[in-house]
């Protein structure tokens, strides 16, 4: 890798472990391989959002040409967000596209992404099977985020009837994440889940 | 070695700069390699780079060219370099990238010139003459009081010398045609 992007990851790699945020545990960044090309970073899901109480890991690939073009950062943890893949984890975010700027740094980026957990933009979707619902029916939408958080991210919101519907599914030998993806997608519909699923 | 007249956009030290290894010292880093710049420019809006590593953020898209910090329009023509004391000389020739821009020396303010024989003062003041068909043309003489056109170049400067004399000569043609029109 070109010698400027291992010594700026270098640096922001101190500069995150020293940040404020570090202390408050709400992001943290860990190294995977000693070239400096791949991260793993972690962030606590904001207050007072569906996401409160998960931890969201991320993988972050650092290109040949950083800091001149953005990181590729992805969600590991699932997560039910209308600007993130409920799928893939790919994000829409246009600093990490073309909006990127050359003094970002892990740490803004990592904040940022936080930032977008508790502003979604339905409008500019990356799944847009949660930006409808977060549009159309916003209740579902948190509770399903909610539920989300609390499955994949150790989020501590549990929701029994959501359990209980997942469980259903699952009694009749659906996969359990198939059948969570189904209801989530058909409003907790069981019925709709259902023929969804057998479709 | 010369202290440029456009250094006051950079960046003042606050204080303490003799303590420059610890957090004082990141006052003067790059903005994209975070280390303390090399062959610093900085840009209208006051951040300061390594010319290398604006030069290649400006290459990377150059249909869209912003500050790296705020994004604020910026170009190669549009950074002033800081010229430190006693930094130059030696290494880095600067190998494969191009020069870093050069400062852009302005003449002071020069207040109190004007047009010696004509006491017009030197501010947005222009005068053109318009000669046409007679007799129309010659009520095309205009006074044009700062209109849409650039101002008056800085006063003692070679073009503004320039265009004194060329308004002087073209005041006397116009007299002279008058006076040849009423004698005729």
């Amino acid at each position: 890798m070109a010698n400027i992007a291992i010594q700026r990851i270098q640096r922001e790699f101190k500069e995150v472990v020293k940040s404020e945020e570090v202390a408050k545990c709400s992001i943290k960044v860990e190294l995977l391989n000693d070239s400096y090309t791949e991260l793993k970073g972690e962030i606590a899901g904001p207050p007072d959002t569906p996401y409160e109480g998960g931890t969201f890991i991320l993988e972050i690939k650092i290109p040949e040409t950083y800091p001149f073009n953005p990181p590729k950062v992805k969600f590991l943890t699932r997560i039910w967000h209308p600007n993130i893949s409920s799928v893939t984890g790919a994000i829409c975010l246009d600093i990490l596209k073309d909006q990127w700027a050359a003094a970002m740094t892990l740490r803004t980026v990592l904040l940022s992404l936080q930032a977008l957990l508790s502003a979604a933009e339905p409008d500019d979707p990356q799944d847009a099977v949660v930006a409808r619902q977060y549009k159309e029916a916003n209740d579902i939408f948190k509770k399903t985020a909610s539920h989300w958080t609390n499955k994949y991210a150790g989020g501590p919101n549990c929701d029994k009837d959501y359990e209980d519907k997942v469980t259903q599914l699952q009694s009749m030998g659906f996969d359990e994440h198939k059948a969570r993806v189904s209801l989530s997608t058909c409003n907790w519909n069981v019925e709709r889940a259902t023929e969804n699923l057998l479709s | 070695m010369a202290t440029p007249t456009g250094a006051e956009g950079g960046t003042t030290p606050p204080g303490g700069a003799d303590s420059a290894d610890t957090d004082a010292g990141t006052f003067y880093e790059c903005n994209i390699c975070l280390d303390t710049a090399r062959d610093p420019v900085v840009s209208m809006c006051g951040h300061l780079f390594c010319w290398p590593c604006l030069h290649q953020w400006l290459e990377t898209r150059p249909q869209k060219q912003m500050c790296p910090v705020c994004k604020a329009g910026i170009g190669k023509d549009k950074v002033i370099p800081v010229y430190g004391r006693g930094s130059n000389n030696q290494q880095d020739p600067r190998e494969k990238l191009p020069p870093r821009p050069a400062g852009q020396r302005s003449e002071p303010e020069n207040q109190g010139g004007g047009f010696p024989g004509f006491g017009f003062g030197d501010g947005g003041f222009h005068m053109s003459f318009g000669i046409g068909a007679f007799p129309f043309g010659i009520f095309a003489s205009t006074f044009n009081f700062n209109d849409g056109r650039p101002g008056p170049a800085p006063p003692g400067s070679p073009q503004n010398r320039e265009e004194q004399f060329l308004s002087k000569v073209f005041l006397w043609v116009a007299i002279l045609f008058i006076f040849y029109l009423l004698i005729a």
